[in-house]
């Protein structure tokens, strides 16, 4: 999966199980904040797709305050994605 | 004035000890019992301690009350190691009292919220795999949450009265609040009132995936903190009035007076707390000027304390904002670094040790805290307890999923009476006031069912009866509600939401009025959880959802009509088999009654469930009507105020309650205090078709009036009480009928509720 294909993918994982209907999951920018003004997201939409991508991807996210900067944007979750499966 | 409230009895059953003594010796020296789980298997659980109550010191007392408990944890149904404790702690608070539960006026009111989930967590897994599955199904009799009142109705009772409640983590302390209302209201003399939680895998693993458990126990108020522990226990208190016909037999010694109480929601977020404490704060200030105190009477907080970075901020800036500069004196502290966080249990548990505190001149510590988190700046009682001069006047609070908040508090018995310069006590707020509305009474100012029927606001509910829905089409709340607010409401939520927000606006409710929730429900989300326990056996503990665990926790749904819909008001949710929804309106006739609430949107939801509709509603069948007719998505509610607010408001009135009546067991002539109707039009409205009530019917004063049914119109469900009353009520207010009779019966147990213009 290229960073791209995970982009996408990720994006449609959210907006599958965070129930963000009527949401375009291509319409979500790539680094655009996921939590706060953004999205609107929060903690526990983080956990959850935390655990989506572990089961999903097969990556275990990291949890805490190291979490925070990783769930920042769809590309900072890629990037981080990417950079588990190639090492 | 009224009666001081009296603590009379206590008994405790916690990971420390079993008993009274056994729990408070170790809880002064600051042991702690929060260790390797054992019950079951944790492994892979990020983590794995808990609070655990020994087993082999339960089995012993339990054997002591004829119940046979495995010390490994096993317990035939209907029993359940979450009963097994309840009755244990209600044992010993009863013989502390020294009440005669038989032959004085008692009533039980039991918090909790997982009941016999950790006895069903492999049944429903199966049932999910395999929904054919007819093996073991006797096992889900200890399933309901009311399995602990009715096993404990069994052991102790005849109870005058029984309620089964739930407000996820407050849920103990809820239950203390509903047992003032019935003392003051004099409905009852005596109260046995309580919590208990036993562990499971599933509180385990959905805190875990909500990364709210520390993997070490837990240190609340640390620098280090990480989270909370879980832990398991059970406490109830005798409560009664100072000058009840009991305490004139008996002349109980008081340990402690409940002297103030306030509970609310935040309306907030369905599991993390509000940051800035307003709620908290307004509640605390609440409680302690319901007790006819001030901030300087407080000698200590027995905080909700779990250890978790947000709880123990929120709560020290709370605790800041209503105790002022007192904050700088009191002493706080919080028991889970010590028992671990008891859920349902955790209220009653920590309400018991506040009374204890205060009753022995002791304050207990904060076990674990090593190092004091200087952005939080409170009084700490870190490691050991210590004896002090007095206590005069100790706060207890219990904070649950959805911001579902309580706060008690604990005297010397009469500190505020004895105090000439407080004799005139500063006038409650009306959501803690003591019972200055009764005289007026609860009214119904709206009416709305969802369903099989579509929306029907309270126009339309008067013709229900007498037109036939589709039982089979799907029911959308989704068109009713904001896709992006609604996004973490589940079926159950969304159906409730929909029923609530459209009896308020019926009503033409203001926002002015502080407006809480009550909703029956017979059994939870099975399905959801039985679905979750399923991918946690099949899948691993690391693939259990965050965002559904919340919704398994059996308040959810109110807990989540509050946040959609911003209502700060008491936030409950009452549970009894086919009967929730006429449990419910009770309740909320005796709260508004009583002056415990100003509003309350009282009704009851059940989603159309596999489980229950094949296993639980057979389990638990009162009358065939149950099974002959389709289960349907069925929510409905109704605005229940008091007179004097609705007049003062310029609310329409739909109707008053003019009597409710609750019985247990195959009580004889339950209805012999019901008055006849008073010669208008008068109807009875039933559920369903059940030849238990039209015999009740037939015997009482309103035999000559016509019977309607509201299932053959919309279908079965354990939620049809409520639509009962919902018709009831708009037939009243559309002048088709002056007097309406609801008998809402379940399995060992009924209601009746009379509604008059």
């Amino acid at each position: 999966m290229t960073a791209a294909e995970v982009r996408s993918e990720l994006k449609r994982l959210i907006v599958k199980e965070l129930n963000l209907k009527g949401r375009d999951p291509e319409a979500i920018e790539d680094d655009a904040p996921l939590f706060g003004a953004g999205l609107g997201l929060d903690s526990l939409d983080a956990l959850q797709l935390a655990m989506v991508i572990e089961e999903k991807l097969g990556v275990r996210m990291p949890e805490g305050e190291e979490a925070r900067s990783v769930f920042r944007s769809v590309s900072a979750i890629a990037d981080h994605i990417v950079k588990v499966r190639s090492a | 004035m009224s009666a001081p409230l009296w603590v009379t009895g206590l008994g405790l059953i916690t990971p420390l000890g079993v008993g009274v003594e056994a729990t408070w010796s170790r809880l002064v020296r600051g042991d702690r019992a929060i260790r390797d789980v054992s019950l079951f298997d944790a492994a892979g659980q990020r983590a794995a301690v808990a609070g655990q109550v020994d087993g082999a010191a339960l089995s012993a007392r339990a054997a002591g009350l004829g119940l046979a408990v495995d010390p490994a944890g096993g317990v035939a149904a209907p029993w359940s190691r979450t009963s097994a404790m309840a009755a244990v702690a209600a044992a010993e608070a009863i013989e502390a009292a020294g009440i005669d539960v038989r032959a004085e006026r008692v009533g039980l009111v039991v918090g909790g919220t997982t009941g016999g989930m950790f006895e069903n967590e492999q049944v429903l897994a199966r049932l999910h795999a395999e929904p054919e599955c007819r093996e073991l199904l006797v096992q889900m009799l200890s399933h309901p949450l009311t399995a602990t009142g009715d096993c404990l109705e069994q052991r102790f009772g005849p109870f005058a009265r029984v309620r089964t409640l739930a407000s996820a983590c407050s849920s103990g302390a809820n239950a203390i609040v509903l047992a003032a209302a019935w003392l003051l209201a004099g409905d009852v003399d005596v109260v046995v009132a309580g919590g208990a939680d036993g562990l499971c895998r599933l509180t385990l693993t959905g805190f875990n995936a909500l990364g709210a458990l520390d993997p070490e126990p837990c240190r609340p108020f640390d620098r280090r903190r990480r989270g909370t522990s879980l832990g398991e226990g059970a406490a109830f208190v005798v409560l009664e009035r100072a000058d009840g016909a009991g305490r004139r037999a008996r002349g109980p010694r008081p340990l402690a007076e409940l002297a103030g109480w306030a509970a609310g929601a935040e309306a907030h977020h369905i599991t993390n707390p509000a940051a800035d404490g307003a709620l908290v704060a307004s509640l605390i200030a609440r409680a302690i000027a319901c007790a006819g105190l001030a901030p300087g009477d407080v000698d200590y907080v027995n905080a909700h304390g779990t250890g978790t970075p947000l709880n123990d901020a929120m709560e020290a800036t709370a605790l800041r904002r209503a105790l002022g500069g007192d904050v700088e004196r009191i002493p706080v502290s919080s028991s889970k670094g010590q028992i671990g966080h008891t859920l349902g249990g955790a209220g009653a548990i920590e309400a018991a040790i506040t009374a204890l505190v205060v009753s022995r001149r002791t304050l207990v510590p904060t076990a674990g805290l090593d190092e004091p988190d200087p952005a939080l700046s409170l009084v700490h009682v870190p490691h050991a307890g210590r004896e002090v001069p007095r206590v005069r006047a100790a706060l207890s609070n219990a904070f649950g999923f959805g911001g579902m908040d309580t706060v008690l508090v604990f005297t010397e018995p009469e500190l505020a009476r004895r105090r000439d310069a407080r004799a005139a006590r500063a006038a409650p707020p009306a959501s803690t006031a003591r019972g200055p509305a009764r005289e007026a009474g609860a009214v119904v100012t709206g009416a709305a069912v969802f369903g099989a029927c579509g929306l029907l606001g309270t126009a339309e509910c008067a013709a229900l009866p007498e037109r036939r829905f589709d039982l089979d089409g799907a029911v959308d709340p989704d068109p009713h509600l904001s896709a992006a607010r609604a996004r973490r409401l589940d079926h159950a939520s969304r159906l409730a939401a929909v029923a609530v927000q459209r009896a308020l606006a019926d009503a033409g409710a203001g926002a002015d009025v502080e407006t809480g929730v009550l909703l029956g429900s017979a059994y939870g989300n099975v399905d959801a959880s039985a679905a979750f326990m399923h991918r946690i056996f099949d899948k691993g503990p690391r693939t259990a959802s965050p965002a559904d665990f919340p919704n398994l926790v059996p308040s959810s749904p109110a807990g989540h009509v509050s946040i959609y819909l911003g209502l700060h008001g008491p936030t409950l949710t009452t549970a009894d088999l086919a009967a929730s929804g006429e449990s419910a309106v009770v309740q909320a006739v005796q709260l508004v009654a009583g002056g415990f609430a100003a509003r309350l949107v009282a009704g009851a939801v059940e989603p159309r469930s596999d489980i229950v509709g094949r296993v639980l509603a057979a389990l638990f069948a009162h009358t065939p009507s149950q099974s002959r007719v389709a289960r349907t998505d069925t929510a409905a509610a109704v605005v229940v105020e008091s007179e004097l607010g609705a007049r003062a408001a310029g609310t329409r009135i739909l109707a008053r309650f003019r009597q409710v009546l609750e019985w247990r067991g195959d009580a004889a002539g339950p209805l012999a205090s019901l008055s006849p109707p008073g010669g208008g039009r008068a109807e009875c409205v039933l559920p369903r078709p059940d030849e238990t009530a039209k015999a009740l019917i037939a015997r009482s004063g309103w035999a000559a009036c016509p019977v309607r049914c509201c299932s053959p119109s919309i279908g079965e469900s354990d939620a049809l009480g409520a639509v009962a009353v919902a018709v009831a009520a708009a037939r009243i207010a559309s002048g088709l009928l002056d007097e309406a009779l609801v008998i809402g019966i379940a399995r060992g147990r009924g209601y009746a509720i009379a509604l008059g213009r």
